[in-house]
């Protein structure tokens, strides 16, 4: 029952909710960070540790946080989360902290994750908030490496940070090539799920119409007439 | 209200909270700062070790303060590596992002033949440029290893008297523009500048 709850909660962070392609939010640090792959991992990775860190604490304090000043509390223990995380970049991996450059602080701004707060760590037990914070974070962290990726190649032909094409089409590296790239990205995501669902439904419903008895159906030539008899 | 309300009321709840939350994250966050902080002679030690691949010996050049100020930019520090007797600067240039106010740090490694006590100095090129910190800089990733590189492969028209540009479209010898980070490129061609004025008028002696 747990095992079935927990991965309902985790489908619903990486594919049905996915904050990014779904829910679009988060949409400042997708845009300005995707201009390669490594960065967009690595802005991926840090919002998802942020999330798991900031949900797992709002979730803990959900009961003692009195409900009128619970969104200057979120605000506090994301932004301490946030910084925590600077530091700890700055300190150990110096390279991926500055090439995230403003982006890194404004993770305090990023509506997943006070979204996240407010939606789901708040009102659930710790351990679903901490599923839910991964799981966001992990597809955030697929979204933004899907759409660096393709931006990285096309715009500087490059594949994580390795020249595999000598051509550059620099629309790409550009606010313009970004929202083209996430457009596409997000029709191309909402079609695949669709086409899943649909595909689930469909198989859900032909569950529903087989028949519970051994005995076949009379075939419409052997079906009794109103009055009885048997054509 | 009377006291006794105040301090079982809602209010007082909310206020005692938030103060514990801002206390117990001030807290947390004095102790990670004294545990993971940087030292200036860390970070110095990272951009040589990031410059040269290897320890090597710095030692550092005092600067007048008229010597550090430029129109497009200052000096904020200046070494001499012991080990090939190039300068190492870390500079500041203006004109990034935001209105033309903002700025970007790098560190340009100067090469050069002869010794300032000797008076023999000469400019031959710059060997490495490596960046340090930007001010509200959202594009400064778009700054790739390719545009970092172009400083150091024009030694010919540095020695010649060169300085770097970045002007879209542009199609000057020096130009740097990186795509999509024209103001960025700006203040980090000034960065360059301001270190290659400064050994020009300083260092060498002459008109920058």
């Amino acid at each position: 029952m747990n095992a079935r709850k927990y991965g309902k909660i985790a489908y619903d962070g990486l594919i049905t909710n996915n904050a990014t392609f779904k829910l679009v939010l988060g949409t400042c640090a997708t845009l300005g960070m995707s201009t390669s792959a490594v960065n967009s991992f690595g802005m991926g990775l840090s919002v998802t540790v942020v999330l798991l860190l900031s949900n797992v604490i709002i979730s803990l304090l959900r009961k003692v946080i009195p409900n009128t000043v619970r969104i200057p509390a979120f605000i506090v223990i994301i932004a301490t989360m946030v910084t925590l995380l600077r530091m700890v970049l700055e300190k150990y991996i110096p390279d991926l902290y500055d090439s995230m450059g403003v982006f890194l602080p404004l993770i305090v701004v990023n509506c997943v994750i006070l979204g996240r707060a407010e939606a789901f760590a708040s009102k659930n037990p710790v351990l679903d908030s901490a599923i839910d914070g991964v799981a966001t974070g992990l597809g955030l962290t697929f979204a933004l490496t899907v759409i660096g990726i393709i931006r990285e190649f096309l715009g500087s032909g490059s594949f994580f940070g390795m020249q595999v094409m000598d051509f550059r089409i620099g629309f790409f590296t550009n606010a313009a090539g970004a929202f083209f790239v996430y457009g596409i990205c997000i029709a191309l995501f909402v079609l695949i799920t669709n086409q899943i669902d649909k595909a689930r439904r469909a198989k859900h419903a032909r569950m529903l119409r087989v028949p519970s008895h051994d005995k076949p159906l009379p075939s419409p030539e052997t079906a009794p007439t109103p009055d009885g008899e048997v054509k | 209200m009377t006291v006794k309300e105040f301090f079982k009321s809602n209010a007082f709840k909310s206020l005692a909270v938030l103060i514990c939350i801002v206390l117990v994250a001030g807290l947390l966050l004095a102790i990670f700062n004294d545990l993971l902080y940087i030292s200036d002679e860390e970070r110095l030690n990272r951009t040589l070790s990031s410059i040269y691949g290897e320890e090597v010996t710095a030692e550092p050049v005092e600067l007048a303060e008229d010597e550090k100020e430029y129109s497009y930019g200052t000096v904020n520090a200046v070494y001499h590596i012991v080990e090939d007797g190039n300068y190492l600067f870390q500079t500041t240039g203006t004109g990034g992002f935001r209105d033309g106010n903002g700025k970007v740090t790098l560190w340009t490694v100067i090469a050069c033949t002869g010794t300032r006590e000797g008076g023999d100095l000469v400019l031959t090129g710059i060997e490495k440029v490596v960046y340090d910190s930007n001010e509200g800089q959202s594009y400064i990733a778009n700054l790739n290893d390719a545009f970092y590189n172009f400083f150091a492969e024009h030694d010919e028209l540095i020695a010649g008297g060169g300085y770097f540009e970045a002007v879209s479209g542009g199609t000057g010898d020096l130009n740097n523009v990186a795509t999509g980070a024209s103001q960025s490129s700006n203040a980090a061609c000034n960065a360059v500048n301001v270190a290659l004025a400064c050994f020009r008028t300083v260092f060498i002696g002459g008109d920058a």
